[in-house]
């Protein structure tokens, strides 16, 4: 490919930090963003923590009622057709497009466009819907739809930015966001886009969680500390967390002619299904293993080229097992060894958002030079023999990190980031 | 001519006055709560003009005073979803109904004030559950 994509604008609302310094220093050091929550007003409910957004008020479904860190200045006209994960995923783009240098009349011309992905809104779905039940259908929210359902982030951040390049949503479950970015990579690529908005984010509240509750897929370790430990042996489920992260990515030439900061290239993508089952990972995690492979070869790289992995590993007992499994046929099983983390020990699980977040905290390792260990990894599962998975954050100097992310109906989907000397 | 229908019940109504005013100046709720007692005409006409300057967009915010001849779409930069917003606001405010083709005759914050005290006048008032 003769046109490369790096990354040159990174915006976070995550339970690890409201901006770029924070996210850098509790990737580095360890900090965890999971708290203990209560849910419903019901303390007998089994689930405890939650990796949770810090700053924000927004428990209402009236944007009326709703407080955000005071950087930040929205009209009712921006706010009016917003939900919670709205709300942050706005917060992320202006860090991320300030962070890029860039403003509104950079992004108006065509050329710029905007992916994103959350799973809606259904928070704002069940208030909008109840509503509509309470006055027999006489009443609901103008805004209901476009704040709510699937979509509302593009329908949001394309109207706010004056977008008139490639604008959609993904909707592939915890895959969502990765797809959004491996599309993104592509339209820079084929020329059809010089620079792309990548958005991923979702709601934390009662009703993004407990329908995880009933599938049983949530861990019930009520101590913030231990509760999300993924590959650890006594690992019992994941814990939910929400937020939003913006990156932005920009054919390289156009970032180099404007003089932009760059983290790291996005190198390459490649996607996988499993066709095994709705919910539940391939036991051998042969989706995974062929999303890696096909993403080395968009590349053009070998599994021995690879620093560091960011394991989607979300801290479920089958999740992490396929993953490891994966990881092993295909690096150790040919000799290489990278190094092997989940962030989401300290993050927690923010389901849609989870592809873009953590390729923008490969991007920030690339730029700052470590990898971040694997915190509450006490006792590996045996699954993970014959992988390096620091227990500490480790000061390296990475130059190609592979990020892994699977989704519901084992979608399967990797990115390469490669440390970007010069422009 | 379109039949009136009811205003929705209190059950059924999605919030109550002071909850849809209890983001709003004092004064605002002060007119309301004295329009309530005494059903001035001109208490109403103010906390009209406090829910039209509520629902306007920032961007095209201009004399604070919104004088009757401004117009909604025109001048203060009105689209036609935040018309129905605030036409949904004012029916639970004063539990009135207002028609699609009612508010669609209404083009200025005059023509809103004017419209507003029709329906509030003695004989015109909805009864409320």
């Amino acid at each position: 490919m003769s046109r490369r994509a790096v990354v040159t604008g990174l915006g976070f609302i995550t339970s690890i930090g409201n901006d770029r310094p924070t996210v850098t220093a509790a990737l580095r050091e360890l900090r965890s963003g999971i708290e203990r929550v209560e849910y419903l007003n019901n303390p007998t409910l089994p689930i405890k923590v939650a990796g949770t957004v810090k700053g924000f008020v927004v428990e209402s479904a009236s944007w009326r009622d709703w407080k955000y860190p005071s950087q930040y200045d929205f009209p009712r006209e921006a706010l009016r057709s917003l939900s919670p994960h709205g709300l942050y995923a706005l917060c992320a783009t202006e860090q991320a497009l300030a962070d890029a240098g860039l403003g509104r009349d950079d992004l108006t011309d065509g050329n710029t466009g905007l992916y994103c992905a959350s799973a809606g809104s259904v928070f704002m779905i069940h208030h909008q819907i109840n509503q509509l039940h309470l006055s027999r259908g006489e009443r609901g929210n103008p805004m209901g739809v476009v704040s709510s359902i699937a979509g509302t982030l593009n329908f949001n951040l394309a109207a706010r930015y004056g977008i008139r390049g490639a604008v959609s949503g993904f909707v592939a479950a915890c895959a969502s966001s990765s797809h959004a970015l491996g599309c993104a990579l592509d339209d820079i690529r084929l020329g059809r886009q010089t620079r792309m908005m990548v958005v991923g984010a979702e709601d934390l509240n009662a009703e993004s969680v407990l329908g995880f509750a009933a599938m049983r897929a949530l861990s019930t370790n009520p101590d913030p500390a231990l509760a999300s430990r993924p590959f650890d042996e006594d690992r019992n489920g994941f814990i939910v967390s929400g937020g939003a992260t913006c990156l932005i990515l920009e054919e390289a030439e156009t970032a180099r002619q404007r003089g932009a900061k760059v983290y790291a290239e996005l190198a390459g993508w490649g996607q996988a299904s499993d066709g095994y089952n709705v919910a539940i990972s391939h036991p051998e995690g042969i989706g995974l293993s062929d999303a890696m492979r096909r993403c080395l070869a968009d590349a053009n790289l070998t599994p021995k080229d690879i620093d560091y992995i960011s394991a989607h590993a979300t801290s479920t007992l089958a999740g992490d097992r396929s993953e490891a499994i994966a990881l092993r046929s295909t690096f150790t099983n040919v000799g290489a060894r990278p190094l092997v983390s989940s962030t989401k020990g300290l993050t927690g699980h923010p389901l849609s958002m989870a592809g873009v977040m953590e390729a923008a905290f490969c991007a920030v390792a690339l730029r700052e030079g470590f990898v971040p260990g694997n915190v509450n990894l006490v006792t590996p599962d045996p699954a993970c023999d014959g992988l390096d998975l620091p227990r500490a954050s480790v000061d390296s100097k990475p130059n190609v990190v592979l990020n892994n992310t699977s989704g519901f109906g084992g979608s399967n989907v990797c990115h390469i980031l490669r440390r970007w000397e010069s422009v | 001519m379109e039949q009136p229908r009811p205003p929705l019940t209190t059950s059924a109504a999605p919030m109550s006055a002071r909850t849809l005013l209890e983001h709003f100046p004092e004064p605002v709720q002060q007119a309301f709560s004295r329009f309530q007692a005494a059903r001035a005409p001109e208490d109403a006409d103010n906390v009209v003009v406090a829910v039209v300057i509520d629902h306007m967009p920032r961007t095209h915010r201009g004399d604070p005073t919104l004088p009757d001849a401004n117009r909604l779409i025109e001048d203060l930069g009105f689209d036609s979803i935040a018309i129905t917003e605030m036409v949904f606001f004012l029916e639970d405010l004063f539990h009135v109904r207002i028609t699609n083709e009612e508010i669609l005759r209404v083009r200025t914050v005059g023509d809103l004030r004017a419209f507003i005290r029709e329906k509030l006048a003695p004989g015109s008032i909805s009864p409320s559950a």
